[in-house]
């Protein structure tokens, strides 16, 4: 008998800032909605463990889309997208995320993103409180420079192994090898968006004058961050956490900057913590 | 008491050698590198994968493609099984702690699966320091 997964995909064609793209996603469960983006230069196999965590599928509809030019959504197919660095700016990013929420008609979804994607949770949280019941950044701080790199997608190095190698410390020595190893695998996949995303994260995305306008009590923001990530380490996490008002820092210890990735299992525990706090101040 | 420098260098050949996940990519892994400990200094010497030589008394001009730099203190950290937070690798230590890394950074980003490999075998071996 075939070991099928719970877990399914699907493919929704959004338009975003008159750009068409053809957006994959994998959902499981049901309930309320927990909308994940993955981390710069990556895919949604980042959250296997959680799509497949039967203790939080019962009461969440979890889905884990891949951004355009990553995993298996495409470019957009109606622009040619070849002739230009591609370069995330926050505009977009937050357009498109909240047009994809529209067009899977999500109901008060909770939005989670790690790295680039829980920077730009603190951009939904400031710019679109309304549309979205909490936030949960994990890895994520007010700003991050420093990442923005021509090593990425250097023409003279090997450029999938750099950008793999360059986010293996970023990993914990105590999360499991098959787990980094696995996510070491994304990170050869994504190339050449990476660089193009992290423009977003090292040098548009700067909320240190605007963070006191983040309100926690309108759009709960729970911030979770690993004792081994060197990026955003978590003084830094705490320190954002500090100035939002009403914003939480949970942080989790000997896990990095994947953790979802890296170690579910670990991972899951502070996950069910922020997952409760959030029920607690919404009233469910 | 630190290693003898010796035979720290022939455990690391040894593990390096013996390493399959070096091994199952070690075609042109080909580069020199010094580990700068401050109390010591070594060049290692690949080719295609396997350690070449280990100068465990480098002279001033012996050289080498690009160098990672870091206080004595340091590369103990780097040594222990399981490192403390930003000693657990040359990214986190060159942006949290006192690692510099020197030279030639194309070199070593052409070889940085297989370095970044090597510098953990640290864990295993210790360090000279």
């Amino acid at each position: 008998m075939a070991r099928h997964s719970p877990v399914t995909g699907r493919y929704v064609t959004i338009e975003v800032d008159g750009m068409e793209y053809k957006v994959f996603y994998l959902h499981n469960g049901k309930g309320q909605p927990l909308i994940c983006q993955h981390t710069a230069g990556c895919h949604n196999h980042q959250w296997r463990g959680l799509l497949e965590d039967e203790e939080i599928t019962k009461n969440y509809n979890v889905i884990a889309y891949d951004l355009p030019r990553h995993g298996k959504s495409d470019p957009p197919h109606n622009y040619e997208w070849w002739t230009e660095e591609y370069k995330l700016t926050k505009e977009h990013y937050v357009n498109f995320i909240v047009a994809l929420c529209d067009a899977l008609e999500l109901d008060d979804p909770i939005f989670m993103g790690s790295s680039f994607g829980g920077n730009v949770a603190l951009q939904l949280a400031l710019r679109k409180p309304d549309r979205f019941k909490a936030v949960i950044p994990v890895e994520a701080a007010h700003y991050a420079p420093g990442f923005f790199l021509d090593w990425w997608r250097h023409p003279h190095a090997n450029a999938a192994q750099v950008c793999a190698s360059g986010v293996w410390d970023l990993m914990a020595p105590q999360s499991p090898e098959m787990d980094r190893w696995l996510t070491w695998h994304y990170y050869t996949q994504g190339a050449e968006a990476f660089k193009g995303d992290l423009y977003f994260y090292s040098v548009d995305h700067d909320l240190r004058e605007e963070l006191r306008n983040i309100d926690g009590k309108k759009c709960p923001v729970v911030m979770m961050t690993g004792t081994y990530d060197y990026l955003t380490p978590p003084d830094a996490t705490e320190d954002t956490a500090r100035q939002i008002k009403y914003g939480v820092y949970i942080e989790m210890t000997d896990i990095g900057h994947f953790p979802m990735s890296e170690n579910y299992p670990v991972f899951r525990v502070y996950l069910k913590e922020a997952l409760r706090i959030i029920r607690e101040r919404t009233g469910g | 008491m630190a290693q003898d420098i010796k035979s720290w260098a022939s455990k690391f050949k040894s593990l390096s050698d013996s390493d399959p996940a070096i091994a199952s990519m070690s075609k042109y892994f080909t580069c020199t590198y010094l580990w700068d400990m401050t109390d010591r200094k070594v060049i290692i010497e690949m080719h295609d994968g396997k350690v070449k030589h280990i100068n465990t008394d480098p002279q001033p001009l012996d050289p080498y493609d690009f160098a990672l730099r870091a206080s004595a203190a340091s590369w103990r950290e780097f040594g222990q099984p399981v490192p403390r937070p930003m000693f657990h690798g040359i990214w986190a230590a060159s942006f949290r702690e006192d690692l510099k890394i020197e030279g030639n950074h194309l070199i070593m980003m052409q070889n940085l699966r297989n370095f970044t490999l090597q510098f953990e075998l640290l864990r295993k071996c210790g360090v000279p320091v």
